[in-house]
């Protein structure tokens, strides 16, 4: 499904959040490319900074946080130069954006369909008011919500309906790329799995790139081409989908991987992590993980690993483990 | 429409509790109004004459009774005889007076409320800038600067030293009153400073709620997807952030005006303007208890009937509330 | 994907420069020098973290000072005067000078002199009634957000009274009963009509913190409602608290003098509110004795823009949304200066 042209290259990518007294480095140089078709996922435990990059590469990066370097290129643009009338047509046209909770995500006062149009009609003006909402009614149509519900506000849909309205949103201006940030946790397991089921079949139909945030490692596995490992700020392993569970090479992603149930095969023991990430403020010297790391030796604690590309195992990883 | 039903009871409530109160805090009282007025005749007054007076205070009969004749005499708008004009009822007093505080507070609240609004947009919309970290924490100030110095101030450079404005009343004597252009004029040339001095000391309030709640709401998710829209600033911030953070204004506006009528009392007096602070003033001087507490209620009544109003206005602008 | 397996040591210089990369990202202690930001000072380590952050608040240190001088001249008041300000001092109106540095009022008596006198009645009524209405409004609040049902329903339709009902009017009926009001009359009513914005924040926020793993693990664990309130509740509530009782003592302090200078209060006692009362009954500025009215002014202007600065310095603390914009001016020049678009929000 996905082909080998890389859409979206993200470089050297460091986004740092500015405290009083503190920088706090929560995503430290990152490398890794989305290609075209491609369905990226990024996982980690909650902190790794997996929000964090989505928001960078979007540009939506919030106070106090700052992107303090590196380079996000889309199709060989810099994405961080974008000024103004770049950055219009860029945001939306080629990038979209479905949030966590679709309860935040729409204005509560205006009604849906002025949130959808005004999104149409400011990108492709020449449709006309018309024009946005026929548009807006096939969108509806095609993330199946009955179109008479487009003048009802925000308040009258229930969480899926919602979240199905900002995926409608999201596509409504066939972006290429579009990024989910744990776009079903806030939705129960039923539901979760009806958008994520359409949100595959969109995807195959229309052949958008997708980045995909969320926790739940198996959900991701099921759903993503390739997926990028993070822990405190740095990608420790970027590897094919299938390989995550059944050949992870960093230590990291096999304990994030033990701590996930299998759906199949007899059951183990749960093996949790021990300790905690490192405070973002100071961190240590070596790899960022040595401390919780069963297998650290002298040389993690002081000189930090590379992301590097091992081709016996098609992925990626950042391990002295593996020198 | 259930919400207005038990806004409008509870307005009912809190009135009845403020006749209530009106009703027996003279009762409470070591000597009853009646008392002082029978005492200035010095024993001259005969049985018959002592009990008509207390009669016409209604401080006869059980004290069930005297509260359903006080109530009943509330609800004709029948708040007895003034003691300084004496026999002019009290109600045509206080309505005199309250059409010249509505004049000098509506006025004032308008233009406060609007500007300090608009600069409150402005300031969050630009936060961190220098109009922000300069004019917010000044406005701010003057709305801590009590209506008596602002009027004071106004009163001493504009009136007595400038003498651009005058000394006093709510219109030149040599004009009556009409509904015509130079009766308006003159009555806005003599509401200028008071409604200055009011103005003064109540935009700075706009300003900060507007500011902080616009700040707070930047950070919601259905901000930073309209933002991720490339919608147009203008529209970002009018029709999503604007338009949301007016809500709780409206209500804090309603609250407000018992504050407003407070300051209004006092510049009244220092511009000796014929509203109803210059009657409380007198009243208060002369122990007038019919005008004094007649005051309470009319203030009451109009801070209950705003609170209703930005209820309404409320109910209009979010339908969250319409269900 | 080639590309990848040569990703060099991310600290080469060149890479900086190079348009193939976007640019370098300074180090962490880069980053603060650039951006202005100094490490937490020493001294303050051992002080809780809000703490802190107020002593190294600018805003909220110029108020303090300027606060602290007013509270301190009015305690050192016999010390920085000689008159007695109940007494005539010299002639009436005279004006400032070496003998009376603020002049004297109509009567004669020395306006410095009560002006220091009268600030130890303002702002002991002002502070004492904004504490009260804040302690009423935290009680209420947090018994209103904790225990719920019934007891919320009673105590919020009081709250709502209490904001519905204009204050200033409400003491006028009040104080015209009690024939002449002094300085304590007048600090006890506003306590007990001042209480209803603190109570409302302080519920909300309880109503909130209810619903907290925290609070519904000691709830499980069996500890008692009065202990749960105290050591999980209340420590959360300092700010807004803290809030209230600033917010408090600038409405009591305005409500004070206004009361006063419209000729509610009692016309002996010497407060700021009164002096402003004599000054207008006495005609002061129609007769060009203006330092009769202006020193009362300032004083209560001083005392509002002080608590007004805390105020902000604690809003400042307390809400990260008004932290964060504090920087952002620092942060657009950091991104302009490497051609950056700073399009930040």
């Amino acid at each position: 499904m996905s082909s080998d042209r890389v859409l979206l290259e993200v470089r050297n990518l460091t986004v740092d959040y500015v405290g009083d007294n503190s920088i706090a480095r929560a995503v430290n140089g990152i490398d890794f490319d989305i290609r075209e078709g491609e369905a990226f996922g990024l996982a980690g435990e909650s902190g790794c900074g997996k929000s964090t990059v989505a928001f960078a590469l979007a540009r939506l990066t919030r106070l106090p946080g700052l992107v303090s370097g590196g380079s996000v290129r889309f199709q060989g643009e810099e994405v961080l130069s974008f000024e103004k009338a770049r950055l219009k047509a860029y945001r939306w046209r080629e990038v979209s954006f479905v949030f966590q909770s679709a309860m935040n995500a729409l204005n509560p006062v205006i009604p849906v369909s002025e949130q959808i149009m005004d999104v149409i009609e400011t990108h492709n003006p020449e449709l006309g008011e018309k024009g946005a909402r026929a548009r807006a009614v096939e969108m509806f149509e095609l993330v199946g919500i009955p179109p008479q519900r487009l003048d009802d506000f925000p308040h009258q849909f229930s969480g899926g309906m919602r979240q199905r309205i900002c995926i409608a949103i999201a596509l409504a201006l066939n972006p290429r790329l579009i990024i989910m940030d744990e776009p079903t946790t806030a939705l129960d397991v039923v539901v979760q799995r009806d958008i994520i089921e359409q949100i595959v079949e969109l995807k195959s139909r229309l052949g958008f790139s997708v980045l995909f945030i969320t926790h739940d490692l198996g959900l991701m596995i099921e759903f993503c081409d390739r997926i990028g490992v993070m822990y405190s700020g740095e990608l420790v392993e970027v590897a094919p989908a299938s390989s995550i569970l059944t050949n992870p090479q960093h230590p990291y992603t096999r304990a994030l991987g033990s701590s996930f149930p299998p759906l199949s095969g007899p059951r183990q023991r749960l093996e949790g992590i021990a300790g905690s990430p490192p405070d973002l403020r100071a961190l240590p010297q070596g790899c960022r993980f040595s401390p919780r790391c069963p297998h650290a030796m002298a040389l993690c604690a002081q000189t930090a690993p590379e992301l590097r590309f091992y081709p016996e195992h098609e992925s990626e990883a950042a391990c002295h483990l593996l020198n | 429409m259930i919400f207005l039903a038990r806004r409008i009871a509870f307005y009912i409530g809190a009135f009845f509790l403020a006749v209530t109160f009106n009703f027996f805090i003279p009762r409470l009282m070591p000597g009853d109004p009646s008392a002082r007025i029978i005492a200035s005749f010095q024993g001259r007054l005969n049985e018959s004459q002592v009990e008509a007076i207390r009669k016409s205070y209604g401080l006869t009969g059980s004290l069930w009774e005297q509260y359903i004749t006080y109530v009943g005499s509330i609800l004709r708008l029948d708040f007895g005889i003034s003691t300084v004009q004496f026999p002019e009822p009290t109600a045509s007093l206080l309505f005199y007076g309250a059409t010249w505080t509505l004049v000098l507070v509506g006025l004032a609240i308008f233009f406060a409320f609007i500007i300090g609004s608009f600069m409150g947009i402005h300031a969050a919309w630009h936060r961190g800038g220098f109009f922000d970290s300069f004019f917010t924490p000044i406005n701010v100030m003057l709305n801590a600067f009590t209506p008596a110095i602002v009027a004071l101030l106004l009163f001493y450079a504009f009136s007595l030293q400038l003498q651009w404005f005058p000394l006093g009343r709510a219109h030149s004597t040599s004009i009556s009153p009409a509904l015509s252009f130079e009766f308006i004029g003159n009555v806005l040339y003599h509401a200028t400073l008071p409604v200055l001095s009011i103005f003064l000391v109540s935009f700075g309030g706009w300003h900060l709620g507007m500011r902080n709640v616009m700040i707070n709401l930047l950070n919601e998710d259905f901000v930073i997807l309209a933002k991720a829209k490339g919608l147009s600033d203008r529209r970002v911030r009018y029709r999503y952030v604007a338009r949301n953070a007016i809500l709780p204004q409206i209500t804090a506006l309603a609250l407000s005006i018992g504050f407003l009528l407070g300051g209004a009392l006092v510049t009244e007096q220092v511009f000796n303007y014929p509203g109803l602070g210059k009657f409380t003033f007198t009243a208060i001087g002369s122990r007038d208890y019919s005008f004094i507490q007649g005051q309470l209620l009319l203030l009451t009544a109009s801070v209950l009937v705003a609170n209703l109003l930005s209820d309404i206005a409320n109910v209009i602008l979010d339908p969250r509330l319409r269900t | 994907m080639s590309e990848l397996t040569q990703t060099p040591a991310l600290s080469q210089p060149l890479r900086a420069e190079s348009a193939a990369y976007g640019f370098h990202p300074p180090s962490q202690a880069e980053l603060m020098a650039e951006l202005g930001l100094k490490s937490r000072p020493g001294w303050t380590s051992r002080l809780p973290s809000g703490l802190a952050a107020f002593v190294t608040n600018g805003k909220g240190m110029v108020g303090v000072i300027i606060l602290l001088a007013l509270i301190l001249t009015a305690l050192f008041a016999p010390l920085l005067t000689s008159y007695d300000p109940n007494r005539r001092a010299g002639k009436p109106h005279v004006q400032p000078g070496y003998e009376h540095v603020m002049g004297t009022t109509r009567m004669g008596k020395d306006v410095f002199t009560q002006l220091v006198y009268g600030g130890r009645v303002s702002l002991a009524v002002g502070m004492g009634a904004g504490l009260a209405a804040a302690m009423i409004g935290l009680a209420l609040g947090i018994s209103a957000g904790y225990f719920g049902g019934r007891t919320d329903d009673v105590i919020t339709f009081f709250v709502n009274v209490v904001l519905v009902l204009p204050g200033l009017p409400l003491i006028i009926v009040i104080a015209t009963m009690v024939e002449t009001a002094g300085p304590m009359v007048i600090g006890l009513v506003l306590a007990l009509t001042g209480w209803g914005w603190a109570a409302r924040t302080i519920r909300t926020q309880t109503l909130a913190l209810r619903a907290r793993e925290f609070v519904l693990a000691a709830e499980l664990m069996g500890e008692k409602k009065w202990r749960i309130i105290l050591i999980e509740i209340f420590p959360n509530m300092l700010s807004f608290v803290m809030g209230g009782l600033v917010l408090g003592t600038i409405a009591a302090i305005l409500a004070e003098a206004a009361l006063e200078f419209i000729g509610l209060g009692d016309p002996n006692a010497v407060t700021w509110g009164t002096m402003l009362y004599w000054g207008q009954k006495n005609l002061a500025l129609q007769s060009g004795a203006w330092w009769e009215i202006w020193p009362p002014c300032i004083a209560i202007m001083l005392t509002g823009a002080a608590l007004v600065l805390i105020n902000f310095a604690v809003d400042e603390i307390t809400n990260p949304q008004l932290k964060a914009s504090r920087k952002i001016g620092r942060i657009r020049r950091f991104l302009s200066r490497r051609g950056r678009s700073a399009d930040v929000f």
